[in-house]
């Protein structure tokens, strides 16, 4: 920690604006965290495989606005209710049905209700978020049409809070896709709260898409009741540095909780997906299915933990990560983690890391498919089962192009 | 079809083919037998291109080809099929999907187009028939979850899929009930024609009762030290191999 001098992370934050739309108490608290601190060294257990210094050296253009045309070609879902989110800009369609709400969190307070931050980039939303949705559903609501939420950036350091409120009984599949213009690097730091009610069923699908130079941070927050369902499903299809840290806290029983994560890394991408998982009750289920792929210098980062508390008997807890190297300078950190304080529990984890099946390709190319197909097929087929979670066709759809398009594999 | 001359081939430094010599017409069908570790399969995986061995010596003609110059796939869509002593699990790759790549690759080599889903179908639905392969087996994840007999019925699918020129048979009869080990035999004779050929790897005299070869070749040591007519494989079956081992 050095004194007098700037550091890198005051350097960081210079030309930030504080806004106003956090209690002063959580900011003093905020402040308090942030006070002599500098970016977070590998020595940090938080980001001990994520190398902060490319973002704390990076330079970024000022924020643009970004146009009708950029915001038409960064949908995915032609038919859904789409909220456009860009840095200075939120637009909430008019056609809503009844039982849904959309405002902006400038209105409202509701996003710090239950703020807790454990890095210094959620100490920094605190201080500095200035844009974000509260998405509120009311109970028996079943949306006719998925919600497709667009946040692109186009250049500038942007932090942002969005909240969602299900209640009872209530079912949407919310669709969020990170994107940002070309050539402008950018910041986003997006913090997201959910609140799941009982019997609620709630399924987050996260496509990510940004550019090479653009940094994307996410801060999940989730609290579920009692038989609700809740999914988060991490598409990660391109971005230099991307880091997804998702917390869901079980609260009632029989619920069930799904965070999935796939991902496909080329180049010096870096991308890095922290899960917890609370069993706080009993007779709750969670799965956690995280598969991806690297080649050339790329390096992605898993860390899954998941939490048995002594009153949580009979949960059933299931959690994998499993990656494919294609390449020697490739990296993976995988570090699943169980920590269970009951008896009557069923869990299991695993980790593993390899190349594709030599026997397998050998076998498949004795048939005659080349080895570009074969390699193809495998990598589909290994896959495969995160992106069965993804039951929308456009979305597939989009997937597959971006893969064959950055990798020239074909799904 | 194949004039295979002083092949010798290794794996991690240890010489396994010690100049082998085999030459099979079309038309033909021929058996190797021999005993454990006598280099059979190896022989099958370095025609098939296996890149694990490191040919030191000889030659394989293909069809007038050098198929040692040729890719694994090359091979294939050369006409070369090679049934595995022990077919791979793939999880995740639909049998018929991957098959359909593999004939329009084939078809693509050859400058045909592919093959429309329709006509497809029904070459599915004709060799599943001809095999007694369970059609929903046909359409499962490569060799997934499937009993040792299914993966070896599996393999003469696609061999009636794929109507190679020369199929070379890897212990396909091991782990064969009756019933199978006939079907299995029926998909080799359906194969058979003055344009074809088969090696046929076997242990077992009986599956040469339902596939009549036309040479029988004991490969010994990484080398063929006997052939002769169909007989050789009931004396074998009975003086085992002692007896050729002493006459070496
Ligand atoms: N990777 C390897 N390293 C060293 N030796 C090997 C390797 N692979 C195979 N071998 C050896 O090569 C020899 C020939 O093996 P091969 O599988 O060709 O025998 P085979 O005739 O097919 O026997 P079987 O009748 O049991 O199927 C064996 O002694 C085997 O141990
Ligand atoms: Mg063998």
């Amino acid at each position: 920690m050095e004194t007098g001098t700037l550091n890198k992370l005051s350097l960081f934050v210079e030309d930030l604006n504080e806004t106003a739309l956090a209690p002063n108490a959580l900011k003093d608290a905020a402040h308090e965290f942030l006070a002599g601190q500098d970016f977070p060294t590998t020595r940090s257990e938080r980001f001990k495989y994520t190398r902060l210094a490319k973002l704390a050296n990076a330079a970024f253009s000022a924020a643009q606005s970004v146009n009708e045309v950029q915001i038409a070609q960064s949908k995915i879902l032609i038919d859904a209710y789409t909220i456009v989110i860009n840095h200075d800009n939120i637009q909430i369609p008019k056609n809503l049905p009844s039982g849904i709400e959309v405002s902006l969190i400038a209105e409202t307070q509701i996003p710090f209700n239950e703020a807790a931050f454990y890095d210094i980039f959620g100490a920094l939303n605190i201080l500095h978020a200035s844009l974000g949705i509260s998405i509120h559903i009311r109970q028996n609501i079943t949306l006719d049409k998925p919600l497709q939420i667009l946040q692109i950036n186009s250049g500038g350091k942007t932090f942002y809070r969005h909240h969602f409120s299900f209640e009872k009984n209530s079912e949407v599949a919310v669709y969020f896709i990170s994107k940002n213009t070309e050539g402008h690097s950018s910041f986003a730091h997006t913090h997201f709260q959910y609140n799941i009610a009982k019997d609620a069923r709630v399924k987050i699908f996260k496509i990510q898409d940004t550019n090479v130079g653009h940094f994307d941070f996410n801060e999940d927050r989730a609290k579920q009741a009692e038989r609700s369902h809740f999914e988060i499903n991490t598409i990660t299809l391109c971005g230099s540095f991307v880091r997804n840290d998702a917390q869901v806290i079980i609260q009632g029983e029989h619920a069930q909780t799904y965070l999935n994560g796939a991902y496909w890394l080329k180049e010096e991408q870096h991308v890095a997906n922290y899960t917890t998982i609370d069993h706080r009750v009993a007779n709750c289920e969670s799965f956690e299915t995280y598969k991806g792929v690297a080649t050339d210098k790329a390096t992605a980062v898993f860390n899954g933990k998941v939490f048995v508390r002594k009153d949580a008997q009979k949960t059933n807890a299931y959690q994998s990560n499993a990656n494919v190297l294609l390449s020697e300078n490739a990296s993976i950190n995988s570090k699943p983690e169980l920590e269970i304080y009951a008896d009557d529990v069923k869990c299991s984890h695993g980790s593993t890391t390899g190349q594709l099946d030599e026997n397998a390709l050998f076998y498949l190319r004795a048939r005659g498919l080349s080895e570009a197909a074969a390699k193809n097929l495998l990598l589909q087929a290994f896959m495969e089962d995160v992106l069965a979670y993804v039951k929308n066709e456009e979305v597939l759809a989009y997937v597959h192009k971006r893969i064959a398009a950055r990798f020239n594999w074909n799904y | 079809m194949i004039k295979i001359e002083n092949l010798h081939a290794s794996i991690n430094g240890k010489e396994i083919l010690k100049g082998l010599n085999l030459t099979v017409n079309a038309g033909e069908v021929h058996a190797i037998m021999g005993p454990n570790g006598a280099g059979k399969s190896t022989l099958a995986s370095v025609l098939a291109g296996r890149e694990d061995y490191e040919i030191t010596a000889g030659n394989v003609s293909f069809l007038d080809k050098d198929l040692l110059e040729l890719s694994t796939e090359d091979r294939a869509r050369e006409g070369l099929f090679l049934a595995f002593q022990y077919p791979v699990e793939i999880p995740g790759v639909s049998n018929v999907n991957f098959l359909r790549t593999a004939l329009n690759e084939k078809r693509a080599y050859h400058g045909q187009d592919p093959i429309s889903a329709k006509d497809f179908m029904a070459l599915v639905r004709e060799k599943s028939a001809l095999v007694e392969i369970d059609p929903k087996l046909a359409s499962r994840s490569v060799n997934e979850g499937f009993s040792g007999g299914e993966k070896k019925r599996n393999e003469i699918f696609q061999m009636a899929m794929l109507n190679p020129k020369l199929a070379v048979l890897d212990e396909t009869d091991s782990g064969l009930d009756i019933d199978a080990l006939r079907i299995v035999s029926q998909g080799v004779n359906a194969l058979k024609s003055p344009e074809n050929a088969s090696i046929v790897i076997t242990h077992y005299q009986r599956l040469l009762d339902y596939i009549i070869p036309d040479m029988v070749h004991v490969l010994y040591d990484g080398r063929i030290v006997k052939s002769g007519p169909k007989e050789l494989a009931l004396e074998l079956e009975e003086r085992g191999y002692d007896w050729i081992k002493e006459s070496l």
